[in-house]
């Protein structure tokens, strides 16, 4: 019981940290008036389409790319899986800005093959683009929430005769809708909240008014925009809460076996993912490459962008903990849990501004690592909560006592019962978050300490300026880093794929 | 640390370079100023000094940086990057907290100066400092570094030279397809200075006749790149763009063309603030001035020297030629009715 309200007390005080650039914008807000002339209504209609689209294509590639890399016959798998998920790894100007030069009358690729292309722009150019890099938050959430499925039911259906599209529909998904909802929330966010796609692909939304009252010297307008969208973002938080939740313990694990023309067609599906998430954009810079040379590197640039990530992944998890505990035990935990995703909601550059403020009060943390870890924490924190409460969830009270009747200490019956069921979750979040981190450009450029330059604000500089092809070396780095990271956070769901099978005994 | 950008810095910046460089010729030179300073001339710095920079131009200015740490070894440089509106915000957020930390303000455009100017008030600038650079380039509170035109790039493919109208004002009479970047900070400040030259209605009118045949781009990059692809005819972008475009693409279908005393060949001006006033903050300053490194923004940003006797970037028309409008600079900082009248005509 004590424990119970210990992580309540705990997440109610992470949560009042997330509400404090709330709180902030509330009062740079304050007597601000945006003369919009009815162009909300085209804000909220553009900002929400786009989002609900990128939702939907991250969910259709997300979800069979999961089934596909866990829990079909196919070879390679964890290869394929580390692949289709390198695209978290790609910032997002990047993405975009490789999309709109390779594409349209006289773009890149019309260059390259003498054949006209459409261009990619707009409406759908950006839910095009958004859901590329966002995807694998859909994957990755629903291949956890499929290892928890139990395989025997599927062969049960099978055995009395469903087909396999059947079982997938009636069966398999259903019961993951949890896993898809909770990826699909972090893709909804992602785009509500993402300012350099929708900017360069020239689609009108809440985070391009907002950027640029910020740079007319609006902040209080830019404030008051900020608030419009945290509305919107809690609309969305309050749909994917009326997706149920469902639990059951794993027995075997799910395999499904696909015919030859079934596994080539689903090859054929991967490959053309790639190629449009990773090798369109590295060809792009290929020839920028080339064309302009690579320019000066300061390799210190990619441990400048290494070390506050990789802090921020480890406070990232430590604050996720009690969130993730709290939130599988009721709904005021639910709620809590829900408050603390909201930051990553709030565009990059609001929340740098308004942490900016923050720092501003509390002279010794200004513009040092200390204040440049809590803004990436408060913004990414909800990546960490997710996969922990999967595995909190399956942290039986049973457990514990049952480790203490065979006198165990209640910090042994920890660090061997808790511990180690835990620590998965606690990896897959940390890498997100630190994948996350290594790409974010905003909040670095404002609350870094002065001096430090990292990987993206390199890639900004050089970007901004129109000198490409220097851009191909940190671009690079930043993905060769991000594939480390990658690595660990699948070898973390190795851990838990292969502890499940004594628990079932 | 950079050893390629060190190597370059010693050839920038050392005196070898100085003596071997080609002296401007005597015709572009402005007869009422002296020959521009020399960086021998002045004294090595020592001290810490915080220099917050606006943008960077990818690495160019901080080559620059870089050659002034090397002649000055007893210097500490902080320098923090940033977009210079971004650079600006964050400095009237310190200001109100009561503690400016940085010494020197270095931005990429006049607005963020103005606004600085306004909210933070940096103490006058001391007279020798101003007095390096071309008349019409002096101003109380900062001191321009470099400048930057308004232009008009266009594809010669569809447009000859001869059709351009030389008023910015007679463009919506022309038929041909347009590029913008209205969200773009370069854009705003040409669209303020046209509401202080020509007044609130005629930009309106401007502005909504030249809706109809604009096309809409993220930045001035992308109008640039949309114009050699024949994609819009002409566009409105800094100037440097598209002669950075055609140093990675000499054949790229785009020329500059330039109107006369108006808002579209605006001189737009990169300039720094002394927040915190010291010889050793003056002494940085007056390293920018010198005939090294403004030579070299010439050269290697395509930026135009504001330093009298230096002579204009390649690829840009002798600076007698043009004919750039009287505009303050510090009142393109005055952003929101701008925006105001962007909005009203639907084009933001």
């Amino acid at each position: 019981m004590s424990r119970l309200s210990f992580s309540h007390a705990a997440s109610t005080l992470i949560a009042l940290a997330v509400l404090s650039p709330v709180a902030v914008l509330v009062v740079l807000a304050l007597g601000a008036d945006v003369d919009l002339r009815g162009e909300t209504v085209r804000l909220v209609a553009n900002t929400l389409g786009v989002t609900a689209l990128t939702v939907v294509g991250a969910i259709a590639i997300g979800v069979p790319m999961a089934l596909v890399t866990s829990h079909c016959n196919l070879p390679r798998r964890r290869l394929w899986l580390a692949l289709l998920a390198a695209p978290l790894a790609v910032p997002s100007y990047i993405g975009a800005f490789a999309y709109f030069a390779a594409f349209g009358t006289g773009g890149e690729l019309e260059g390259l093959t003498g054949v006209a292309v459409p261009a990619v722009r707009g409406f759908v150019g950006t839910a095009l683009v958004m859901t590329l890099y966002t995807y694998p938050f859909v994957m990755l959430a629903t291949r956890a929430a499929l290892s928890q499925l139990d395989g025997r039911t599927v062969d049960a259906a099978r055995s009395l005769g469903a087909t396999l599209p059947v079982v997938l529909f009636r069966i398999v998904l259903p019961r993951v809708r949890s896993g898809v909802a909770g990826g699909a929330l972090l893709v909804a966010l992602y785009a509500m909240s993402d300012f350099a796609t929708p900017a360069i692909l020239g689609l009108d939304t809440f985070t391009r008014s907002i950027y640029v009252e910020y740079n007319a010297f609006g902040l209080d307008r830019a404030a008051l925009l900020s608030l419009q969208l945290l509305a919107l973002v809690a609309l969305v938080l309050v749909l994917e809460s009326r997706v149920g939740v469902e639990r059951e313990a794993a027995q075997k694990n799910l395999e499904l076996t696909l015919g030859a023309r079934a596994r080539a067609t689903f090859t054929v599906f991967m490959l053309v993912v790639l190629a449009a998430a990773l090798v369109l954009p590295a060809l792009v810079f290929g020839i920028w490459l080339w064309r302009d040379g690579a320019g000066d590197f300061d390799p210190w640039l990619a441990w400048n962008s290494a070390y506050p990530a990789l802090l921020a992944a480890l406070a990232a998890v430590f604050v996720a903990l009690p969130v993730a505990h709290a939130a599988v035990r009721g709904q005021l935990g639910r709620w809590l849990e829900r408050i603390a995703t909201l930051g990553f909601g709030i565009p990059g550059i609001v929340m740098g501004t308004a942490l900016l403020y923050v720092g501003l009060k509390i002279d010794f943390l200004y513009q040092t690592v200390a204040l440049l870890v809590l803004g990436h924490v408060l913004r990414f924190l909800p990546l960490a909560v997710g996969p922990v409460r999967n595995c909190v969830a399956r942290l039986d009270a049973n457990l514990l006592a049952a480790a203490r009747n065979l006198g165990a200490s209640p910090f042994e019956a920890f660090a061997r019962v808790s511990v180690p069921l835990i620590l998965p979750g606690a990896i897959a979040g940390g890498a997100l978050v630190f994948l996350e981190v290594m790409r974010e450009l905003p909040i670095t450029l404002l609350l870094r300490p002065t001096g430090l330059e990292t990987l993206t604000t390199e890639l900004w500089q050089v970007y901004e300026a129109g000198y490409f092809g220097r851009a191909a070396v940190p671009g690079l780095l930043l993905i060769a880093i991000s594939a480390v990271a990658l690595v660990f956070m699948l070898s973390g769901e190795d851990r838990l794929a292969t502890r499940k099978a004594p628990r079932g005994i | 640390m950079r050893r390629r950008a060190l190597l370059r810095a010693l050839a920038l910046l050392g005196p070898a370079a100085a003596a071997g460089m080609v002296r401007p010729p005597r015709a572009f030179a402005d007869p009422s100023a002296g020959e521009p300073a020399s960086v021998d001339a002045l004294p090595l710095l020592s001290g810490e000094l915080t220099l917050y920079l606006g943008r960077g131009e990818g690495g160019l200015y901080e080559n620059i940086i870089a050659a002034i740490e090397k002649r000055n070894p007893d210097l500490e440089l902080r320098v923090r990057r940033g977009p210079s509106t971004a650079l600006a915000n964050t400095l009237v957020a310190e200001s109100r907290a009561g503690r400016v930390r940085a010494d020197l303000f270095w931005s990429i455009d006049a607005s963020s100066l103005g606004l600085v100017t306004r909210l933070v008030e940096p103490p006058a600038v001391p007279g020798p400092l101003s007095d390096q650079l071309k008349p019409g380039f002096r101003y109380e509170h900062w001191v321009p570094i470099s400048g930057r035109f308004r232009t008009i790039p266009y594809n010669p493919q569809n447009l000859n030279a001869a059709e351009l109208p030389d008023d910015v004002m007679s463009l919506p009479e022309s038929d041909a397809r347009f590029g913008w970047a209205p969200a773009y900070g370069a854009f705003q400040s040409f669209i303020t200075a046209m509401r202080l030259l020509e007044g609130e209605d005629a930009t309106g009118a401007w502005l909504e006749a030249m809706a109809a045949k604009s096309s809409e781009f993220a930045g001035e990059f992308g109008v640039v790149m949309a114009v050699s692809r024949r994609e819009v005819d002409l566009g409105f972008a800094n100037h440097y763009y598209t002669l950075r475009l055609k140093q990675g693409r000499p054949d790229a279908e785009v020329e500059l063309a330039f109107t006369q005393n108006d808002a579209g060949c605006l001189l737009n001006a990169s300039g720094i603030a002394i927040l915190r006033p010291s010889t050793l903050a003056n002494d940085f300053v007056r390293h920018l001035l010198t005939r090294e490194v403004q030579s070299y923004l010439a050269r290697e940003a395509y930026e135009v020297p504001l330093v009298a006797g230096v002579p204009n970037p390649e690829g840009l028309p002798p600076v007698d030629d043009l004919e750039p409008p009287q505009v303050d600079l510090e009142r393109l900082g005055d952003l929101q009715p701008t925006l105001k009248l962007l909005r009203q005509t639907g084009v933001l």
